[in-house]
């Protein structure tokens, strides 16, 4: 058995934007040698009812980066574990494990990229496609005084969505968010992108 | 968006699809090894006609079962049959929702929680008839008809 004489990783952290999860830490350095990592993960479940067990995570066992996308191995809103050792040939480090567990409900949300298009008579907006875990909130107007504000939910990014048949020449403004189920939180509002019919988009 | 709704109990912060699509990863390498074809734990009178504010007891008592006996006890069959991240996906988000679900401790509640009681200890008499690896086996190939049931509160 390989006697644990490898540095253990240092500096774990977890970055989480639009609930996409990277694992980092600071790489082991042996001049001349390429260093493997192992990371694994332990949910609540796993920590409460039998704290021994950790799981290998889906991309990152082995790997050679000092990172990992955790995303996929994060499919609850709990506290999750997480752990990393380098491993040389036959010499393994001790495992390093992340200082506070993480919890997706932590991750930042960003306001949605949007492109707002007309064909003089429909106002049709695309938005950023951030994978199926995202909704958005869509909120639009007429650019003129006491304009109602209408409301559209879109489930999906990614494919353009008609807000409303306009009347040609008027000027539209559109601004949205994203609203995550999972974690029961929502981004702020994008910037809002003004379009007149017929016209170029004009941005505030 | 969509929450669980169990009466009063509401749950956020759970997607049921993700529930689903960890289950249905191991539903067959699960259910082949259930031999006892004849039985179902979660019967009807367990989970039939429940009331909205039966529903928060009986999935409260549902759910740390399978947390407290079922997952416990299987985690070595999961193992084995190289599962453990879908029972993971599972097990963590049983435990979102219990951690959320507060059902009523007030008396004129009593009646309806013992009902849910009743409902409960069906199952469990059912599932204690049966030799322990088969009981275990048997109801972790039932959280389809347990995700089956819950679907109905998640609005």
């Amino acid at each position: 058995d390989g006697v644990a004489v490898l540095p253990a990783p240092q500096n774990l952290s977890v970055q989480s934007t639009n609930m996409k999860h990277l694992l980092t830490w600071s790489p082991v350095v042996v001049p001349g040698e390429i260093i493997d990592y192992s990371v694994e993960y332990q949910g609540e479940y796993e920590s409460l009812y039998m704290s021994h067990i950790w799981i290998p995570s889906s991309w990152c066992s082995p790997t050679e980066n000092p990172e990992c996308d955790i995303t996929d191995d994060i499919t609850a809103t709990v506290l999750y574990n997480l752990r990393v050792r380098a491993t040389l040939g036959s010499q393994t480090s001790a495992w390093s494990t992340l200082k506070h567990p993480f919890n997706r409900n932590s991750t930042i949300l960003t306001p949605p990229g949007l492109e707002v298009s007309n064909d003089g008579f429909h106002l049709v907006i695309k938005l950023e496609d951030l994978g199926p875990q995202f909704e958005f909130l869509v909120a639009y107007w007429r650019r003129e005084p006491g304009a109602k504000e209408h409301i559209k939910m879109v489930r999906n990014g990614g494919v353009p969505v008609l807000l409303e048949t306009a009347e040609p020449g008027a000027a539209y403004c559109v601004k949205a968010q994203t609203f995550v189920k999972a974690i029961g939180r929502h981004s702020a509002f994008s910037q809002a992108e003004c379009v007149k019919l017929q016209g170029e988009a004009l941005s505030l | 968006g969509q929450e669980f709704q169990f009466g009063s109990c509401r749950v956020e912060g759970v997607v049921l699809q993700e529930l689903w699509a960890a289950f249905r990863a191991v539903k067959d390498v699960v259910q082949a090894q259930d031999n006892i074809t004849g039985v179902r734990l979660l019967r009807k009178e367990v989970l039939q006609n429940v009331s909205d504010a039966e529903s928060c007891y009986l999935s409260q008592a549902l759910l740390k079962f399978y947390l407290d006996t079922v997952f416990k006890n299987y985690h070595g069959k999961a193992a084995e049959f190289r599962i453990l991240k879908s029972f993971s996906t599972l097990a963590n988000n049983f435990i979102a929702i219990t951690s959320r679900l507060r059902p009523s401790q007030e008396n004129e509640m009593f009646s309806i929680s013992e009902s849910a009681r009743r409902r409960f200890l069906l199952f469990q008499r059912e599932f204690k008839q049966l030799d322990i690896e088969a009981a275990l086996t048997k109801a972790f190939g039932e959280v389809d008809i347990l995700l089956t049931w819950m679907e109905k509160f998640y609005q």
